[in-house]
């Protein structure tokens, strides 16, 4: 694994809102997830490695150089933006085909690169239509087609599955996997924890501005072990079940669902399985199911911003 | 740096490779043709050019009207005729509309439509995308307005003193380089604009036909300020009168009101067209262009 993007002490601010601050994060070959909600800033990252953008302050280089001009650089880099992004009065096939001649490519070989991208993401039937007539799906997948015909060693795709049908999705979430399995480096954008999930376990997230954590999911969540966990116990009697918690200090809340769950938020959830262990023992409680939300990247993110 | 180890890849490709120009000239090459290719078919398929072509071609009709429905001393004179026509007509008023038609959208297209991220973050040249860009722009405007200024020669050849002859093909390729001259300045001030402001075409309009209309009235040199003091340099004088002494009372007037001859305006206006343009590829490299600049989107 090398590092392909650097930022350092990166800010960036539009008159008086700040969009990055002093964002510091190292990005390495492979598949990374960029996660956050909207207004996170996710997308003024991804400009700024893309050199549309220039850091208020700091730096980001890309491959070593900075990205803003660099024909070097941006030779390297495919770009799927998440809005839509057509030309008026023009089919698939064109759009694909202009921009890679913008790339640098001649006519014969902008064609042959349009019809193959244009193929490697199913839309060789519909290629030839005009995109106003296009569904999102296609549309997207369009997009993605204009930023793999220059084969690319890194690709940003912003939102990718914004918009896309299951099917259109499991067909996105299986592209970035093989492009990843292939070492292609691929920056994925998304709000959706779940999206990123299915893609990669490398993932950066980011709360108005700044990082929040940067690393494998289980390492982020080896960070949050200070913050409260929260530990879903169904059985067939909480209420006897919550009687062992009750003098806990490290249990901060309880509560219940139902006839036959018990939540437990805790700092420390370790003491609490040993507990539950403990309790599970007893012939008045019958636990059936044992959940930690935690497992899931998105409650590693609602811990985090929260 | 790009060979570094560290930022080495070891890539399966998925797509076949592909191939990039050898060197840089060729790269350039092939970036301004692609942008030529590229802004031509979407000028050429846009609705505003039948719409442009119509307009344009309005003073067409006029000589022809002028002979048959007027027997005024001025439609005697096809030459006259011609010269008020093309003048004022095509290279005055047609000339900047055409700029402001096609080329406030040069850039101001790409940036309306949110196509202008794509543009860069491709590996080309600034300059090779402006200057491709504006050569459609040169091409089709030229093309419809030369076109509208010779059938307007055609049509001036029904009235008296005009003819297809040498010195009305020699008067016609005056007026036509003078077009050229106005469509290549006055398109790169639209093009400028259109790379520096939200709006062009209104800042255009007040510019071209507020601004340059008002300069004229204004006593001193104000007019030198604006690029139809050049265009108008570069016409032959028009003498709308008959009378010997007239002319020549009126050609000594007009000597010593215009303080810029017809060279020095054509390189005046060249050197206009190449700031503008220079100008433009400047704030493309250096404006940050988004489409969402909104914190965090």
């Amino acid at each position: 694994m090398s590092t392909i993007i650097s930022a350092k002490n990166v800010s960036k601010w539009f008159g008086e809102v700040v969009a990055l601050n002093d964002l510091n994060v190292e990005i390495e070959t492979g598949v990374t997830g960029l996660l956050g909600a909207n207004g996170a800033g996710k997308s003024t990252f991804i400009k700024l490695a893309l050199g549309l953008y220039r850091p208020s302050r700091g730096s980001v280089t890309v491959f070593g150089e900075s990205p803003r001009n660099n024909a070097a650089v941006l030779r390297r880099i495919g770009y799927c933006p998440e809005l839509d992004t057509f030309y008026d009065n023009m089919t698939g096939y064109e759009y694909v085909y202009w921009l890679s001649r913008y790339w640098g490519m001649s006519a014969k070989h902008a064609q042959v690169a349009a019809e193959q991208a244009c193929d490697r993401v199913g839309m060789t039937e519909r290629m030839d239509d005009p995109i106003e007539e296009y569904s999102k799906g296609m549309r997207q997948r369009i997009k993605i087609a204009q930023a793999l015909s220059t084969d690319p060693d890194l690709l940003f795709l912003d939102e990718p599955m914004a918009g896309l049908d299951p099917q259109g999705r499991e067909e996105m979430f299986s592209l970035i996997r093989e492009l990843g399995d292939n070492g292609y480096s691929v920056v994925v954008s998304s709000h959706i924890l779940y999206e990123v999930e299915r893609v990669t376990d490398n993932v950066v997230l980011l709360f108005q501005g700044s990082i929040m954590a940067h690393g494998k999911v289980r390492e982020i969540r080896s960070l949050i072990d200070a913050h409260p966990h929260t530990i879903h116990v169904d059985c067939s009697a909480p209420r006897i079940l919550a009687t062992h918690f009750v003098q806990d200090e490290s249990v901060l809340h309880l509560d219940f669902e139902g006839e036959s769950r018990l939540v437990i938020r805790t700092k420390d959830p370790n003491a609490c399985y040993a507990r539950i262990n403990a309790a599970a023992l007893e012939p008045d409680v019958e636990v059936t199911r044992i959940h930690c939300a935690d497992d899931s990247l998105q409650a590693v993110f609602d811990y985090l911003v929260k | 740096m790009m060979d570094q180890p560290s930022h080495a890849f070891t890539k399966t490709s998925i797509l076949p490779k592909p191939v990039a120009p050898s060197g840089p000239l060729a790269q350039y090459i092939h970036c301004l043709r692609a942008s030529f290719g590229h802004s031509l078919t979407l000028m050429l398929r846009r609705q505003r050019i039948i719409f442009a072509a119509v307009i344009t071609f309005l003073p067409v009709v006029i000589p022809l009207a002028i002979a048959f429905l007027s027997d005024s001393q001025f439609a005697h004179s096809g030459m006259d005729v011609f010269s008020k026509m093309a003048g004022e007509a095509h290279i005055n008023t047609l000339a900047p509309l055409l700029a402001l038609f096609f080329a406030t959208m040069i850039i101001g297209e790409d940036v309306e439509s949110r196509t202008i991220p794509l543009m860069l973050t491709r590996p080309m040249p600034r300059s090779a995308w402006v200057f491709g860009r504006f050569g459609a722009y040169l091409m089709v405007s030229t093309a419809i307005l030369g076109t509208s200024m010779l059938l307007t020669f055609g049509a001036s050849t029904a009235l008296s003193d005009l003819a297809f002859d040498r010195d009305g093909f020699e008067k016609l390729f005056t007026y036509e380089l003078a077009m050229l001259l106005a469509l290549m300045a006055n398109g790169a001030l639209a093009l400028f604009l259109g790379a520096v402001t939200k709006r062009p075409i209104i800042i255009g309009l007040i510019f071209l036909y507020g601004w340059q209309r008002l300069a004229t009235f204004v006593p001193g040199v104000v007019d030198f300020l604006t690029i139809m003091k050049y265009t108008t340099e570069m016409l032959p004088v028009a003498l709308e009168s008959t009378n010997q002494v007239v002319r020549e009372e009126i050609l000594e007037f007009k000597k010593q009101q215009y303080l810029v001859g017809a060279s020095k305006a054509a390189i005046t206006l060249l050197g206009i067209t190449a700031v503008l343009l220079g100008g433009s590829v400047v704030v493309v490299r250096i404006r940050e262009y988004a489409t969402d600049r909104a914190a965090g989107t």
